[in-house]
């Protein structure tokens, strides 16, 4: 039985740095072939539907942007411990807050959750609405790629490398062609 | 002498609600609702292809994705006036269906039992006699014995631990908890089954929208779904049986688990149902069109004003003149610029920010008003204007529940009652019951319409040269949606989103007017005002999502609330 795998990449695409999880994941998408069992996810920016996509695995990669004051472009790994340390937020005003701590405690609580859990944070540079990946996050997505396939290695999963184009960013236009435009111009 | 209380769950990059309520002699004396994190992101969608928007506009929230890819492609096609194959209509109403169905289980189960369920009851419990009071009352066959056990059992290891885990913030032992430790129990034991419903109805969008969270099969004008009845790759007979089998799966826990809960946990608190209406006015759009040029649906939409059931007013469709012509939003106290309530088509969204001013500016969130009133929206409101202007299927399963309701706690709950915190607890499982139903006749109206032999999904979208404005709207699980775009020559000049917790959150507007959660919150009696659970307990009734943009992961624990008592 292959072992179930899910990497995820977290963070909203339309704020500069935030974006670097998800970044990640379509550098892997487009790079990488896995071995059968392994997701590969955009997970963008969950609320505790993040349980869904946690439960029934072995092992759970993420990728996210993280405050931790470190220099911008610093790749720092966590593992469940790091993750936790804190507990779920004291109130949930807004239930659907940012959620990793609360949702890994639920699959935990249901006997669902991953074993093994690797949290690759990539400490930001700027978050600005509609920017584009600094470069400084761009350099550090290549080295979150890295531990990435370190942390396959180390869980004996096969991958091989792919040649592929590059996958479309969000920033570009997403359409292959024009819009067809008619009727009188004015 | 009156005490303020601030409620302010702090994340690492802003972007979450606060509440700063005055406290006089146990009860809420004043209310402010607001928002603490910009909310710019339409304008990032200026100069794009309109074709595109859908895919930037999903990006929004990370919750309620689908719901803002659907508006999007609707406020095209609506400036368009662009039909959409009768295929892709109900391809698009199954994925907003299950994922109405995933998060109105995720939002009763996962975040507000725990309001009202007190898990360190749970050890006192005898299973026996839970298992027992539950066959009164559901023919859920996972109500065994066993099955509470092992649910009694984990929260005993945790107990146990001396670690709490997932429940080390709770108000345990709150005066304001109530339930018997073997409804607790019960309560407990669906929290943990509903995490796998809510996945299953999560699959069936995944299965039809290609990924999820994020769908990827949407177009204007239709769907990218390939339909072939017998080939693996496309949407086959294959596929189709298994998002039935899903389908059924949810609709039988929605029936009886979720609606069986929620009226069981109500009759138990009936004086939830005199507490917490606050604005009375609600507006709901129509959903879930039958056919190609949406002039038929399935969930009715409407305005009613001051309560007065009776006055009801329906809108005949999902972008009606009345409702087009009625929105604006007011920035008297939120920190934009401008000076008078604008519409969306004319919005502007500049920043001002100053400090946080219970008097002046204290929110990112706008005042959309209708018709320059504050309005209500979500599934209570959607339930009551159904049910004003009698919708069968919406009175079938409201006097479903109420009569549930009425037999347990042995009072005579009318829809009146709905008028309150429970009311929108009640109204979102009626809601998710109607929804089941719907799930079900809309898999068979797609099934029913290939099966003639039309497998068309998209109509190409054509743009004039000249402006065009449009509106998409959805009845998104937390309320009205509404997208509205400006085209030109191809291009987006303007677009606005008026979101659900936007109307729900909004701040005083320019007559001083309370937004819904403010208005709500006035006259809450609090047992301990130290712990304010029965704010949170309406503020969590509405299924607030604020915190839609920004994710970003804070090892460091600032990840704190406060409540701070002054």
């Amino acid at each position: 039985m292959k072992k179930k795998i899910t990497i995820g990449g977290i963070g909203s695409v339309l704020l500069g740095d935030d974006g670097v999880g998800p970044f990640v994941a379509g550098m892997l998408e487009a790079g990488y072939s896995f071995e059968e069992g392994v997701t590969v996810a955009d997970l963008g920016t969950p609320g505790l539907d993040l349980v869904a996509h946690l439960s029934g695995i072995d092992a759970l990669i993420l990728i996210d942007s993280v405050a931790n004051g470190a220099a911008p472009g610093t790749v720092t790994l966590y593992r469940k411990e790091g993750i936790l340390r804190h507990g779920p937020a004291p109130v949930r005003m807004d239930p659907h807050s940012p959620v990793l701590s609360e949702s890994l405690l639920i699959a935990e609580l249901t006997g669902e959750g991953p074993q093994d859990i690797l949290l690759i944070g990539i400490t930001g540079e700027q978050y600005e609405v509609g920017a584009e990946l600094s470069e400084t996050a761009r350099q550090a997505a290549s080295n979150a790629v890295t531990e990435v396939l370190a942390e396959l290695e180390r869980l004996n999963v096969s991958y091989s490398k792919l040649h592929a184009e590059q996958f479309s960013a969000w920033w570009k236009p997403l359409a292959e062609a024009l819009p067809v435009i008619a009727g009188p111009k004015g | 002498m009156s005490k303020r209380i601030t409620i302010d769950p702090i994340t690492r990059i802003e972007g979450h609600l606060r509440i700063d309520v005055e406290v006089e002699n146990y009860a809420v004396s004043n209310a402010w609702a607001s928002c603490t994190m910009w909310r710019g992101i339409e304008t990032i969608l200026r100069d794009r292809d309109p074709r595109d928007a859908w895919m930037f506009t999903q990006r929004f929230c990370g919750v309620c994705t689908t719901v803002h890819a659907m508006a999007s492609v609707r406020a095209v096609e609506d400036a368009l006036k662009l039909p959409v194959p009768a295929n892709a209509q109900y391809i698009r109403n199954l994925i907003l269906i299950a994922h109405a169905l995933h998060d109105h289980i995720v939002h009763f189960y996962q975040l507000s039992t725990l309001d009202w369920v007190d898990i360190m009851q749970i050890p006192k419990a005898d299973p026996a006699e839970a298992s027992k009071l539950a066959e009164t009352i559901s023919p859920w066959t996972r109500n065994s014995r066993n099955e509470l056990k092992a649910a009694q059992d984990k929260v005993k290891a945790v107990a146990a631990s001396g670690q709490l885990g997932i429940f080390q913030n709770g108000y345990w032992g709150h005066p304001a908890m109530r339930l018997s430790p073997e409804v607790n129990l019960l309560a407990f034991t669906h929290y943990i089954q509903a995490l796998e419903y809510q996945r299953k109805a999560l699959q069936v969008v995944g299965m039809l929208g290609a990924k999820t969270p994020h769908i990827q099969n949407l177009l204007v004008g239709g769907v990218a779904n390939a339909i072939d009845l017998d080939s693996q790759s496309a949407l086959s007979m294959d596929k189709l049986e298994q998002i039935k089998v899903l389908l059924d799966e949810v609709v039988t826990f929605i029936n009886q688990v979720y609606l069986i809960d929620v009226c069981a946990v109500a009759a138990m608190y009936p004086e939830w149902f005199k507490i917490g209406s606050g604005v009375t006015n609600y507006l709901a759009v129509p959903d879930l069109p039958l056919d190609s040029n949406a002039l038929a649906y399935d969930l009715p939409g409407g305005v009613i004003m001051h309560g007065d059931i009776g006055g009801v007013q329906a809108f005949k469709t999902a972008s009606d003149p009345i409702f087009r012509e009625s929105v604006t939003e007011d920035v008297t106290h939120a920190y934009y610029q401008g000076d008078k309530p604008l519409h969306p088509w004319q919005g502007e969204t500049e920043p001002q920010f100053t400090e946080w001013d219970g008097e002046k500016k204290y929110s990112w969130v706008k005042s959309p008003r209708y018709k320059g009133q504050p309005m209500q929206v979500g599934p209570l409101a959607q339930v009551l204007v159904g049910y004003a202007q009698g919708h069968p299927l919406t009175r079938k399963y409201a006097d479903l529940a109420l009569g549930q309701v009425s037999a347990i706690a042995k009072i005579n709950a009318t829809p009146a009652v709905m008028h309150s915190t429970l009311g929108r607890h009640a109204a979102r499982a009626i809601r998710a019951g109607m929804l089941g139903e719907l799930a079900q006749k809309h898999w068979q109206l797609l099934v029913d319409n290939i099966s003639k032999g039309d497998l068309s999904v998209h109509n190409e979208p054509v743009f004039p040269w000249g402006e065009v404005e449009g509106v998409g709207t959805h009845e998104a699980p937390r309320g009205t949606l509404s997208h509205w775009v400006l085209i030109k020559g191809g291009k987006i000049k303007n677009y606005q989103a008026v979101v659900p917790s936007t109307w729900n959150a909004s701040p005083r507007d320019e007559n001083g007017a309370h937004g819904p959660y403010e208005a709500s919150l006035l006259h809450t009696p609090l047992a301990r005002p130290e712990e304010p659970l029965e704010v949170l307990r309406t503020v969590h009734s509405f299924d607030p999502c604020m915190a839609c943009a920004c994710h970003t992961f804070d090892p460091s624990g600032r990840q704190i609330a406060r409540v701070k008592v002054l």
